[in-house]
């Protein structure tokens, strides 16, 4: 089999399928080719903050300038996946208020909308702070959701004639002359194999950019570095808490629906496939966000993950939280000459569909074709759907079947619909769709529901115990460094059901 | 109010050895929280799930030895053709044979501090409680393998009358039934792992919506609602001999349930333990209260212990918090029964393990990196379950030099160092065990 498409996009990170958005509403044929499911790398790794620019407003001041540009963009087409919580910059008694200072100039010299707080002010907002804070800087952060954003991309997409296919993998790069012709690829699920051409290649892997760049001999200076973070079990504040300080280990606290998730840490690694969040990592998680929220040193934890933040790296080596943040897109015909490859990495979720923008504009130069971009107009897909409490509850009704997520109280019928009628798929794919194993016990319980689910509905057959094992031990990454007080006492009941009564 | 001895903890060793201690004609008070694990997992009760490799002692199962031939076959197999060790507590050969080795092998597990012939004590007595019809058995001597609600076979060794239809499962010849609206067992699920048939049943009185376990365990022992099943699944029996069920077939008198279901549906019935809640479990719990509490023992459920107080290295007395209220006892001696994490007998913070009420030492490794394993299922035990109180020859808690440190204190079940009882599927053996072997020590001192 052979595919011919305009465009090959590589990656189905937020930043690959804003492309494909993109090219589609410019009414440019792409197919669009990830080895897994969408945002399965930093997309989906991160503590879902909808930045104000506030965080770089100091060190990076042009990040800063697309993060408040892309803040204001995305309230207006993507309201659904957003949360405007806004943010506060805390400053303790311990950080003075020199860096306050130069935070607000900062902000101004950006254009980011600044309040000060007083001490009364902020505790009112957030009574869980800390008592002795001195003041706080109010910010238009927020929250986001970055899979919602990345499959209604994806949707929007495939509306518009973009092809997106998942669970396909790379095997091989065909060369021409000067050119990639395009990719023998695979479907790793069917494990079917054949050919996609194109004669315009997007490299959107991200933290993978130089493992795709291997096939064709090139490299381009990156850093890698882990981010971990931490989610309670439940939310602690209201609003974003930033630390008033030059950025550092563990000074924010970004809410999430129910949950707080604690961030971050950075540790420079040498390989992208093999990272783990240390019990290390996690106490000084615990450790520096209790000094503004003192009510984490109490807090069960229900998770740790990690996610590699893929930093563009010019010469120089240093402090990885000194590298900007902004994005680098590159075109090899220029730097390499391999005339139709272009590398898209850097950024941030945040900036996701700027980088989209240029990217798809660098095309169409290339192309000789002037279209303008119009992602920043039109709101996609789901935004019209109801996001207040009260519309959302008159779509509720009672017969729902029974719960099969008793932390998240999902309903039968809700995962009924997701699954569709196909067949299983991938695991991962439901769960990542759905609130399954999001709550509390972290699938312990429900997880071996769907399987029960799937079985009744003849969607699996097969030895499903597999994969609830390989389940298991995928959860067990983010379970491990957390286990103590309530958290160890669950997991001694998990160990139990599935060693001890099922044998597993 | 002053006892000859408190009992701390309601789970299986609790109440053992609130047992031994009121046949004694001891005065006895047994405070807990709940029914420690019974009222999760213990379906069936485990004595060493994982004998020792290098006896060569598989668990019963049709595989092609000559032995166990005899039970295949097109038609279910009656009891009797079984060797049952039933009642007499006299542990089978086989096991006998793995867990004395057990104790050569492992000097410091509960096991051990017990000996093999006070274990034998120990189960005659659990097993007095439990006289037909709903009894527990031990096939052919030795561990033997029952569905479960994953559909994989699990070992174990006493097996109460309402489970022993699963036992040498052949596939084919079984019919499994789950209930719509019952969220912790999924018949089709269990029957495609274990290569059979799956039926799911609407249920005849339950209204379209959920029902818990505890629910469809009380809906059983109803006459009309388990006929109009019975009557359902004869129905739909395409030749099988052998129909398994989630094990809910009543709190109360469960092998009259099954009996009732054998007669309607013309085949032999068989419980499955599910997810927790266990009510298996639970009738274990039942039988003890009912026989405890017509021994005058005392009996506080729902209550838990929030101090004890200590003079020099005596226990004068304990507080029993039962919101708003806080009462205190005193006993002659005491006997802890906490469990591990789950019954919170066992703490952990941040730093370190402990053990909340007396503060008795934990050894355990250093660091909270060291407490797991990397992976969930490594094949090694997760470090941290070897955690525990550490005991003398006489079930009393010792420092890690040796010395005593309670003088009338007995530590029991789970909350002991040096076992590993999920990996080892000892649970229930080691309860038992110990609970009637400290008891028996307290009494004679």
């Amino acid at each position: 089999m052979k595919i011919k498409t305009e465009v090959l996009i590589i990656g189905g990170g937020a930043t690959g399928v804003g492309i494909s958005r993109d090219l589609a509403l410019r009414g440019i044929p792409s197919v669009l080719i990830e080895k897994k499911d969408f945002a399965s790398g930093a997309s989906g790794r991160n503590h879902g903050l909808f930045h104000s620019g506030g965080r770089y407003a100091v060190s990076d001041p042009e990040a800063a300038r697309e993060c408040i540009a892309e803040n204001r963009i995305l309230r207006k087409i993507a309201p659904h996946c957003i949360e405007e919580t806004d943010g506060l910059f805390v400053s303790l008694p311990e950080d003075g208020l020199n860096f306050r200072d130069k935070f607000l100039r900062a902000c101004e010299e950006v254009e980011i909308q600044t309040t000060l707080l007083t001490r009364d002010e902020t505790l009112e907002l957030e009574p869980e702070l800390n008592p002795n804070l001195l003041s706080a800087v109010k910010v238009p952060d927020g929250a986001i959701d970055p899979f919602a954003l990345v499959l209604e991309n994806a949707k929007d997409a495939e509306e518009h004639g973009a092809k997106i296919l998942l669970h396909t993998e790379i095997t091989s790069l065909i060369l021409d002359g000067d050119k990639v012709k395009g990719a023998k690829v695979k479907d790793l699920l069917q494990g079917e194999e054949y050919i996609i051409e194109a004669p315009y290649i997007v490299n959107a892997t991200g933290a993978w950019a130089n493992q795709f760049l291997k096939r064709v001999g090139l490299h381009i200076g990156m850093a890698l570095s882990k981010g971990s973070m931490l989610i309670t079990n439940q939310r602690l504040n209201h609003s974003v808490i930033n630390r008033c300080r030059p950025p550092s280990d563990g000074d924010i606290v970004v809410p999430n629906h129910t949950v707080s998730i604690l961030g971050t840490t950075s540790i420079r690694l040498e390989e992208v496939e093999k990272f783990e969040v240390t019990p290390h990592e996690v106490s000084l998680l615990i450790q520096e966000t209790s000094k503004m929220i003192p009510a984490i040193q109490e807090a069960r934890f229900i998770r740790a993950y990690a996610g590699i933040r893929p930093l563009f790296q010019s010469e120089e080596k240093g402090n990885d939280r000194a590298i900007s943040r902004g994005f680098v897109l590159i075109d090899h015909g220029k730097r390499d000459g391999i005339q139709n490859l272009i590398s898209i990495t850097g950024g941030k979720l945040m900036t996701h569909r700027l980088m989209a923008e240029k990217t798809s504009d660098l095309i169409c130069e290339k192309m000789g074709r002037d279209v303008p971009c119009s992602t920043h107009l039109k709101p996609l897909p789901g935004s019209n759907r109801p996001t207040s409490l009260k519309e959302r509850l008159e779509q509720f009704s009672t017969d729902q079947g029974e719960t099969l997520c008793d932390c998240e109280l999902i309903p039968r019928k809700e995962i009924e619909e997701v699954l569709g009628g196909e067949k299983l798929k991938d695991l991962q794919d439901i769960l990542h769709r759905t609130r399954l194993a999001k709550g509390t016990c972290q699938g312990g319980f429900c997880v071996y529901r769907l399987f029960g689910v799937l079985h009744d509905l003849r969607m699996a057959e097969g030895d499903s115990n597999k994969i609830l094992k390989g389940f298991l031990e995928e959860r067990w990454k983010g379970i491990r460094p957390i286990l103590w007080g309530i958290a160890l006492k669950e997991e001694e009941l998990i160990e139990s059901i599935y060693k001890g009564i099922f044998n597993l | 109010m002053h006892y000859d001895l408190i009992v701390i903890g309601m789970g299986l060793s609790g109440l053992m050895a609130a047992k031994t201690a009121a046949e004694a004609g001891q005065k006895v008070l047994i405070v807990g929280k709940g029914m420690g694990s019974l009222s999760l997992f213990s379906n069936s009760i485990d004595v060493l799930g994982q004998l020792p490799k290098t006896m060569k002692m598989e668990p019963h199962r049709q595989t092609s030895d000559v032995d166990t031939k005899a039970h295949r076959g097109e038609h279910p197999v009656p009891e009797d053709q079984f060797t049952h060790e039933q009642v007499s507590g006299h542990l089978g050969t086989g096991m006998k044979d793995g867990l004395s080795q057990w104790i050569k092998d492992h000097p410091e597990h509960p096991y051990s501090k017990v000996g093999l012939e006070k274990i034998e004590e120990a189960f005659s007595s659990f097993l007095s409680l439990f006289p037909p019809p709903y009894s527990f058995q031990a096939i052919d001597n030795m561990n033997c393998l029952l569905p479960t609600g994953a559909g994989t076979l699990r070992p174990t060794y006493l097996i109460p009358t309402t489970m022993v239809g699963g036992i040498s499962f052949d596939g084919g010849h079984t019919l499994i039934v789950g209930f719509k609206g019952f969220k912790d067992f999924y018949a089709h699920y269990v029957a495609d792992q274990l290569k059979c048939r799956g039926i799911t049943l609407s249920l005849p009185d339950v209204p379209n919506q959920e029902i818990t376990a505890t629910a469809l365990a009380r809906l059983m022992e109803k006459k009309s609602f388990r006929e109009n099943i019975g009557r359902e699944i004869k129905k739909q029996l395409q030749g099988e001999t052998r129909v398994g069920f989630s094990a809910l077939l009543g709190m109360h008198n469960p092998f009259q349930v099954k009996e009732d279901l054998e007669e309607i549906v013309g085949a032999k019935v068989f419980e499955i333990p599910i997810l927790p809640p266990s009510i298996p479990g639970m009738r274990i719990f039942n039988r003890f209260k009912e026989w405890l509490i017509q021994k005058g023992v005392t009996f506080l459920l729902g209550y838990s212990v929030s101090k004890a107080t200590l003079k020099g290295k005596r226990c004068e007395r304990i507080e029993v918090f039962h919101p708003p209220v806080t009462t205190s006892y005193s006993a002659d001696r005491y006997i802890l029964a906490t469990g591990r994490f789950m019954g919170g007998g066992l703490k952990a913070n941040m730093e370190k393990v402990f053990e909340p009420i007396f503060n008795l030492p934990v050894p355990q490794s250093k660091s909270r990196e060291d407490w797991f394993e990397k992976n969930f299922f490594t094949g090694a035990p997760h470090p941290i379950h070897q955690a525990g109180i550490l005991i003398d020859s006489t079930f009393q808690p010792v420092d890690e030099r040796g010395d005593l440190i309670l003088e009338n204190g007995w530590v029991v079940g789970s909350i002991l160092a040096h076992h590993h009882y999920i990996d080892e599927k000892s649970r229930e053996g080691i309860e038992i065990a110990t609970g009637y072997m400290a008891a028996k020590r307290a009494l004679a001192k």
